[in-house]
Parts: structure tokens; C-alpha cells; sequence
């Protein structure tokens, strides 16, 4: 074990993260919003002081929420390396199993099986409690969903760090410190908006906008029902079994 | 699901120029070209991508043969999405067919043609990149070449190394809830999903013990066993896929179909 100091929050990438969050901040400001494009009724123009405050802090925020939840350490690492494998395993189970049901459904409605590629992401983000777990998780699984051969071949990866990245934004913006029921939908939710972005983008640019909002959605509901309940019901199983006990998961777990 | 995983962990060395490069040099090729094509959807942009990724296919080293066999389940994909596409598509030109709220028009066969073609336009250099590299080899790239953090793409490597483990622990969990009489089912089959979780989990742990007592993980700076070297031919191979991207692209804009997606 390395018995070190803890880390100062602003050293080297850290500090730069933070001047760019807060330049991105002065920046938004500084050119303003399109009033063109309107957010339920109000012009983005008119948004442009707190979306630039919100960008600026949010960004020192995490980026020092990161020091606090810690460096990774080996065991964070292996574990959330083997629980992707386990969740690349799976996924090629179910590009198989899903082929029927996907090839039955239109979208948007065969949107509604996407949350079974995006449990990995919550899972890893709520067993290891690190910064980044959510989307390397989501990763290691997605390329040995890849490696194993899929229909969708290398754009598996892609796939896999954005709906990691999805997933991610929550618990970022949460700044690493909650990993409840109400976190975990959220992570679900995020992960699915970002899959029904990407997939609309990629396989379905031609259809209404009016479906693709739909297509999004359902996605959403389906991240937030097998990603994010899914996780967390298994990720309080797995914490009763005790192997989760070298992790911060299985530390604050309640024990009988 | 050991059929799918049978040569996961060992392939054998590519001899052929391209599917001998560095595999940092194949991913670059596979994400530049996914690049390109995902900026627009016009059928002469991915058509000419596509015809110039097979003219490049005898230099990776994949006979049609294996081809097809790797790669047949990318055409599932693709072609479902185009005749999607044909029929629900937003409408546009002269109708050719036309049967209630389902039409086809000359712009939604546009579409279609040109989202398949795209698919397989992405959707081929991955394939060169999985079928022809070693995992270790990958790994060897991706933390020397590319500079990735070396703890996480070694310890990523370390548990596919699992999945044969994992394989056999599946077996002998089965055979054990045969000696126990438990009924086989979905719910059964949960149960041991679950159980297998806990055992990767548990053995994760002991691995990582053990990886931190041989010295994995410290602050001393790393030596390689095998050197990844990132030669003049690998700078080749992703100019390369920069000219196929580059082609690709000026052909879609000469021809006036080019049109950027997200405007």
C-alpha cells in the first residue's frame, strides 16, 4: 500500500481543468447565447449570466471534488476492470438475445432494450466511487463487447465512452459524494439520453425530429429502470455478500 | 457462449503490411474514418469510403473468406436500419411507392442507401483492427504509444485474462446446482449470474493484492518486456486513412451531397 499525503487539490492538470472551466465561464459570457434558439419559452440570451456562472463553478467545483474522492487505487482499478469484463460478457449475451426483440420492434419503441448496455456504467461508478469509474467501466465493457464481435463492430467503443460519459456528468455534477437510490436513477437517465442522442444521430438521421425526441425518451426510461434501479439494487446485494469490503462501497455499507 | 469467446485471448500475428501495423496506427485509421463518415449521411461520401476500404483489404491480411465470417453480423445491423429508413424516413421528391402512412420517396431511398453504405463504411476498419490484433499487443500500444495511464489499460488486460477463469467457474457453479437438485429457470439463471459476480469480484481483489505485491501500481517509473515501436509503416498506414477520409469527403462535396448533419 502507498501511505501517502493526501493530494493537494490544485496540482498540475487540476489547476488547468479549472482556469479552462472558469475561462469557458468568462468566454460565455462574453459572447452571449443565441437569443435565436429558446428554452421552454425563455430566449437563450436571456440565460446567459447563470448558464456562464453555472459553467464557471461547476467546473472549479468538480474538478476539486475529484482530489477529495480520491486517487485510484490498484484494487479500484482491477475491480472495475473485471466488473466491466463481467458487463462485456453479458453485453455479448445480449447482442445475441436481443437480436429477436430489436428486429421486432421499430424504433422509437425498440429503444426500450438500450438499458442493459448501460448498467456497467452505473454499476462500476456506484461499486468503486471514483472520478472517471462511470465511463471506464462503460469502456472496458463496450471493447470486449467489440472484441467478442458484434453488429456494430468497433462504433461499439464509441458507444461505450459516451454512454460512460452520460452516466458520468451525474455523479460529476454531484461532485462524487452521493451514490443513493435517487443518483443512481439519475446515472441511468444521463446514460440513456446520451445512447438515444447518439443512436439518432448515427442510425436514425432521417427520421422527425418529433420521433427522435420520443426515441430519446424511451431510452431515458429504459437507462433509468434496468441501468440505474438495476445497479443499485445489485450493488446492495453485492455490498451484503462482503465482497465489496476493500472498496468505499462496501465501507459505508450497513453492516447486521 | 465459450464458442463466442474461443480465440479471444490469442491470435495469431498478422504478416500482411497493414494488418502487421502497430495497433495504435490501426485505431487511429478506425476512429479517423468513423470521423468522416459520421459528420454527413450521402451515399457518395460513404460509397467512396467503402469501395476504397476494400481496395486496401488485400494489404490487411483477412481473406474474404474470414471476412465475411467476422463481419457478416455488421450487414445485420445495417440493413435493417436502411429499410427502416426507406419507409418511415422523412419524405422527399417524387413518390415511388406509396401505401398508407408508410411511402417511399426518391429522397427516403437516398437515405437508406446511404445510411447502409455508411454503416459498412464505419463499420470495416474495426473489423480489420479486431480481427487482426492481439489484445496484449493492443494494450502494449495503447499504453506506450498512445501514453494512456498504464495502471488501468494493464489491469484492463489482466481481467480479460478472467474470462476463461470465469468460464470454468460457470461450469463448476452449474454442475454444482445439478448436485444440489435446484431447478433450472430465468430465476435460477439470475442466482447464477449473480454468484458469479461475487466470485469476480472476490478474485479481482486477490489479483490486485497480488499485481501490488510484485510492484504494479507504484510511482517508480515503468519498464517494458516488450517494446511497442511505432514505426515509419505505421506513420503510412494512418496517412493513409487520412487519404481515404480526405477522398472520401472532397468526392461527397464535388458531387454536392456532402451535408454536414448537424446543421
Amino acid at each position: 500500500m502507498n501511505q501517502k499525503e493526501p493530494e493537494k487539490p490544485w496540482n498540475g492538470p487540476r489547476l488547468y481543468v479549472a482556469v479552462g472551466a472558469v475561462a469557458l465561464g468568462v468566454l460565455i459570457y462574453l459572447i452571449g447565447l443565441p437569443g435565436s434558439v429558446s428554452l421552454f419559452g425563455t430566449p437563450l440570451a436571456d440565460l446567459t449570466v447563470p448558464i456562464a456562472l453555472f459553467v464557471g463553478t461547476a467546473g472549479v467545483a468538480i474538478t476539486a471534488s475529484t482530489a477529495k474522492a480520491g486517487r485510484w487505487r490498484v484494487v479500484d482499478i482491477v475491480v472495475a476492470s473485471v466488473l466491466g469484463v463481467a458487463g462485456g460478457l453479458i453485453f455479448a449475451a445480449w447482442n445475441v438475445a436481443s437480436t429477436p426483440l430489436r428486429e421486432a420492434m421499430v424504433p422509437p419503441v425498440s429503444a426500450l432494450v438500450v438499458g442493459v448496455w448501460l448498467f456497467p456504467a452505473v454499476l462500476g461508478a456506484l461499486v468503486v466511487r471514483r472520478p472517471g469509474a462511470a465511463v471506464y467501466t462503460e469502456l472496458v465493457a463496450a471493447s470486449l463487447s467489440a472484441l467478442v464481435g458484434n453488429e456494430w463492430g468497433f462504433s461499439t467503443v464509441w458507444y461505450g465512452i459516451v454512454e460512460g460519459m452520460g452516466a458520468e456528468v451525474v455523479f460529476a455534477l454531484l461532485l462524487y459524494r452521493s451514490y443513493g437510490l435517487v443518483t443512481s436513477l439519475l446515472a441511468g437517465a444521463g446514460a440513456g439520453v446520451a445512447v438515444g442522442l447518439l443512436d439518432t444521430v448515427i442510425y436514425y438521421p432521417e427520421l422527425a425530429a418529433g420521433t427522435k425526441l420520443v426515441y430519446v425518451v424511451v431510452a431515458m426510461a429504459s437507462g433509468v429502470v434496468i441501468a440505474g434501479l438495476g445497479s443499485w439494487l445489485l450493488t446492495q446485494a453485492l455490498a451484503r455478500t462482503g465482497a465489496l469490503a476493500p472498496l468505499a462501497s462496501g465501507r459505508t455499507a450497513e453492516r447486521v | 457462449m465459450t464458442v463466442l469467446l474461443t480465440g479471444l485471448d490469442q491470435r495469431e500475428a498478422s504478416t500482411a503490411p497493414i494488418g502487421r501495423a502497430n495497433p495504435a496506427a490501426k485505431l487511429l485509421v478506425a476512429s479517423i474514418i468513423s470521423v468522416a463518415l459520421i459528420l454527413t449521411v450521402d451515399p457518395v461520401t460513404a460509397g467512396v469510403a467503402l469501395a476504397l476500404e476494400l481496395a486496401a483489404l488485400p494489404w490487411c491480411g483477412l481473406p474474404l473468406r474470414k471476412l465475411f465470417r467476422t463481419s457478416w453480423i455488421i450487414l445485420l445491423g445495417a440493413i435493417p436500419a436502411g429499410i427502416f429508413t426507406l419507409l418511415f424516413g422523412v419524405d422527399s421528391g417524387s413518390t415511388l411507392l406509396g401505401l398508407g402512412p408508410v411511402t417511399i420517396t426518391e429522397g427516403s431511398l437516398e437515405s437508406a442507401v446511404a445510411i447502409t453504405l455508411r454503416i459498412l463504411a464505419i463499420g470495416l476498419p474495426g473489423v480489420v483492427l479486431l480481427a487482426t490484433t492481439d489484445p496484449t499487443d493492443l494494450a502494449d500500444a495503447l499504453s506506450q504509444n498512445l501514453r494512456l495511464p498504464h495502471r488501468f489499460v494493464l489491469s484492463a488486460l489482466a481481467a480479460l485474462r478472467l474470462v476463461g477463469l470465469l468460464a470454468q467457474e460457470w461450469q463448476t457453479l452449474s454442475m454444482a446446482r445439478r448436485a444440489r437438485g435446484l431447478e433450472q429457470g430465468v430465476r435460477a439463471f439470475g442466482g447464477q449470474v449473480f454468484a458469479l459476480l461475487v466470485i469476480a469480484i472476490r478474485r479481482g481483489t486477490v489479483l490486485a493484492t497480488t499485481m501490488e505485491a510484485r510492484g504494479f501500481g507504484v510511482d517508480a517509473p515503468r519498464t517494458w518486456a516488450r517494446r511497442a515501436h511505432f514505426g515509419r509503416g505505421d506513420w503510412l498506414v494512418v496517412l493513409g486513412g487520412v487519404g481515404v477520409a480526405a477522398v472520401a469527403t472532397t468526392a461527397g462535396v464535388l458531387a454536392g451531397t456532402w451535408n454536414l448533419l448537424l446543421t
